[in-house]
């Protein structure tokens, strides 16, 4: 199975030649008291919480709260990491989630107040609020999908995490992975469908 | 894009809609990354002072803690003091090594009134 674990060294095809440290390698550098090591893994780490967290919630803002308080615990947690206990992307990704759930709950409901803001130009209002609304289209149907389905689908297909790796930050079976992300899809079709007319899409 | 009737077609352009997600993921804002690295500092930094400290309580610790190291500030604050004012039932140690040198010095010169006259 491919491994997504190292992003974005593998993830982007760089040269193996010279073996990168791990994730853990760095964590356990900085808590040594190496501060280069917190950068290589904001680099690394910081992009996958966000990208969750913005999927997650639909807020920058948000987004950008969470991922720094997910790291934060990174931080504070370095000296206590047990290497070979987990992945640290699969830890970071669990806190992640849960600070979602956390904020969600708190600030319910408020979902859909993240709309892009069409750039200016020489299109219609219209057109340019149907071009939002595309762009939109999947960030607002994962809004109307349960959390563990929303957490499934985003990590699955946006993420592209493999099942098994899934099942270990949601603490659930392979199986039940599967299940959660063929419910999620069939339920993302049947919003996004029956936002067909709404979005201006052309029958046919 | 036309949002299609039939369950492959519908598939295949959620697919589509996926992809253009995973376009946006690598999407970090270099605020945020600022952001975390001033937290990373700021622990690592806090950290490296804690250790700090517990080096220096285990050294005190070595000579029997806080009251240790206060008995032994005390006990050399009063060595100064009596070295410098020594009370009158004592001899003197400063007089003592003085006059004891003193004594030997002259002693050692082996001057005697013969040796001054003829210097004269």
């Amino acid at each position: 199975m491919e491994d997504l674990t190292s992003y974005p060294n593998t993830a982007h095809g760089k040269s193996h030649a010279v073996p990168e440290p791990s994730d853990e390698e760095l964590l356990g550098r900085f808590a040594d008291g190496d501060a280069a090591a917190a950068r290589l893994l904001t680099g690394r780490l910081g992009p996958r919480s966000y990208s969750v967290a913005l999927r997650m919630l639909g807020n920058q803002a948000e987004a950008e709260d969470v991922t720094q308080e997910a790291m934060m615990r990174l931080w504070k947690m370095a000296p206590d990491w047990v290497p070979g206990q987990a992945q640290l992307s699969t830890w970071l990704y669990r806190v992640t989630l849960n600070l979602c759930v956390d904020l969600r709950r708190k600030k319910r409901p408020d979902a859909l107040e993240n709309v892009a803001e069409p750039e200016d130009g020489a299109a219609s209002v219209v057109d340019r609020m149907q071009d939002a609304a595309r762009k939109d289209a999947l960030q607002a149907a994962l809004e109307q999908l349960p959390d563990r389905q929303r957490q499934a689908v985003v990590l699955r297909h946006i993420e592209e995490l493999s099942n098994p790796e899934i099942a270990g930050i949601m603490d659930i079976s392979v199986e039940a992975v599967e299940s959660l992300t063929a419910r999620g899809k069939r339920s993302l079709t049947a919003i996004l469908a029956g936002r067909r007319d709404e979005l201006g899409y052309e029958h046919g | 894009m036309n949002w299609g009737t039939n369950m492959a077609d519908q598939d295949k352009q959620l697919d589509q809609l996926f992809a253009q997600a995973r376009e946006a993921r690598d999407v970090f804002p270099d605020d945020l990354a600022v952001r975390i690295e001033i937290d990373a500092e700021a622990v690592r930094l806090a950290r490296s002072a804690r250790t700090s400290r517990r080096t220096w309580r285990q050294r005190i610790g070595v000579i029997g803690g806080w009251h240790g190291l206060g008995g032994l500030v005390a006990a050399s604050a009063a060595g100064v003091w009596i070295g410098f004012s020594a009370p009158t039932f004592l001899p003197d140690p400063v007089d003592y090594f003085v006059s004891q040198e003193a004594t030997y010095l002259m002693a050692d010169l082996n001057l005697d009134e013969n040796y001054l006259e003829d210097a004269e």
